[in-house]
Formats: C-alpha cells, sequence, structure tokens
C-alpha cells in the first residue's frame, strides 16, 4: 500500500532519447497519421492521402502493428501515413 | 537381338515403361524447398536487452549495471538481428506506477544491430526501483528493473 504522507514523485523535468545504428525508413521523416473514419478502406485512404489507390500496401506495412487485416479497419485507429515519395522497405515473408 | 521380334519389343516397351514411369516420379510430388534468399532471410528480432550509466560509439552499454545514482543518465540497449521494419519502444516506469518517460525509434534493419534509449533528468532522480520495457511493434521483447539509491 503507497504511503499517502509521502509527496508523489516528480518527473516533469524527464528528457528522454533514442539512436539506432540500424537505418531509418527514410519515409518516416515526412509521415503524417491519420484517424480512420467509418466507411474508410486502406486503398481510399491511400487515394486521399498518397494520391494513388494502389499505394495501399505502403500504409499497411507502417502500420502492421495496428492492422491485423488489410481488409478489415476500424474508425477511430490512427495510422501512420507514409510520404508518397520514397522506398518503403519490404519485408522477407 | 532385333526390335522386330515380340520378346525384344515387350522389352523394350517394359524398359520404356519403367524409364517413363521414373521420369514421372522425379517431375511429381514434393516441390524442391525453396532456396531463395527470402526463405533464407531472419525476420528482425531482439537479441539482448542491457541496462547501464553509459554507451559506447557502437550504441552498447559499456558496463552492465541495475544500480543508479540520482544524477545518473540511464541507458538501455537493444541488440537486434535479422532485417525488416519495425517500432521499437522504450517504456519506463516508476514504482508508484508513474511513467517515467516513453521513446519510439523506428528502426529498419538489414542486419545485426543496436538501439539504445536512454532518460535524463534535471534534478535528481526519486529514490526507488524503476522498471523499462522494451517492445517491438507493440509486443514485449525484454525489460530490466533497477534502483536508484
Amino acid at each position: 500500500m503507497a504511503d499517502i504522507r509521502k509527496p508523489r514523485a516528480d518527473f516533469s523535468d524527464v528528457t528522454g532519447g533514442s539512436s539506432s545504428t540500424a537505418p531509418t525508413p527514410e519515409w518516416v521523416a515526412t509521415s503524417q497519421t491519420y484517424t480512420v473514419a467509418k466507411g474508410d478502406s486502406l486503398s481510399k485512404i491511400a487515394r486521399r492521402l498518397l494520391g494513388d489507390a494502389s499505394l495501399w500496401p505502403r500504409i499497411y506495412e507502417a502500420n502492421r502493428s495496428i492492422i491485423k487485416n488489410p481488409d478489415l479497419i476500424h474508425p477511430g485507429q490512427v495510422l501512420t501515413i507514409p510520404a508518397a515519395t520514397g522506398t518503403p522497405h519490404t519485408e522477407n515473408i | 537381338m532385333t526390335l522386330s521380334s515380340p520378346r525384344a519389343m515387350l522389352v523394350a516397351l517394359v524398359l520404356a515403361a519403367s524409364l517413363t514411369g521414373a521420369c514421372k516420379k522425379k517431375d511429381s510430388g514434393t516441390p524442391a524447398a525453396d532456396s531463395s534468399p527470402a526463405a533464407n532471410t531472419v525476420v528482425l528480432q531482439v537479441q539482448s536487452v542491457d541496462l547501464g550509466r553509459a554507451i559506447g560509439a557502437d550504441h552498447r552499454v559499456t558496463a552492465t549495471s541495475d544500480d543508479f545514482t540520482s544524477r545518473d543518465t540511464v541507458y538501455v540497449s537493444v541488440a537486434s538481428i535479422g532485417s525488416g521494419t519495425g517500432l521499437m519502444t522504450a517504456h519506463w516506469t516508476f514504482e508508484d506506477g508513474q511513467v517515467v518517460e516513453h521513446s519510439e525509434q523506428r528502426v529498419s534493419p538489414t542486419g545485426p544491430a543496436v538501439t539504445e534509449f536512454h532518460i535524463a533528468k534535471a534534478t535528481p532522480w526519486p529514490v526507488g526501483r524503476y522498471r523499462v520495457v522494451i517492445a517491438l511493434d507493440g509486443r514485449e521483447v525484454g525489460n530490466k528493473e533497477f534502483e536508484v539509491k
């Protein structure tokens, strides 16, 4: 049980960071986020935001941790939208 | 022996049939194992997680420790192997459940790599126990506990 007399620890001045020896996907630098609305599909989102519906796999690849089935997305999901330019990394399956 | 004789023709037919069957056996059945580069590629995965007070140029912790002073910067280095694109995160919490820091690093390695996360504080760290959880694409791949004394 927490001691109610002990002041709550203050972490407001904490700074964090990260770096990696691995390259960062080049399209990340100019990516944006998009909140899925009712009636959306990956191809519709790709057409609207990337200018080409056939680029929907890039959105899927950028959000594999969120999207389990590319044919099924849900309103409210926040997706990372990669830039239309640049080459997304293709995973070896 | 000439093929004009019935016996010779029968032998020839039997031989031809057996050869055809052998060829069919070679052509059918289980396909050869996929030896393409894609099949042999190791998928991105975390190999180790280390905690310490400093890192080297290679992003690896120079001396592991789970005890820190109130003025230390805390580093965690995550060694990975394989290739792929993934979102690596470090989620730092204090013993009372407060979130100290949450950091993200998107990586796209093509082989062994090391990613480091660190936290620092302008004022002394509160004494107590802390925890950092490392996740890759939302799945926990390691965690470390440490104490500030």
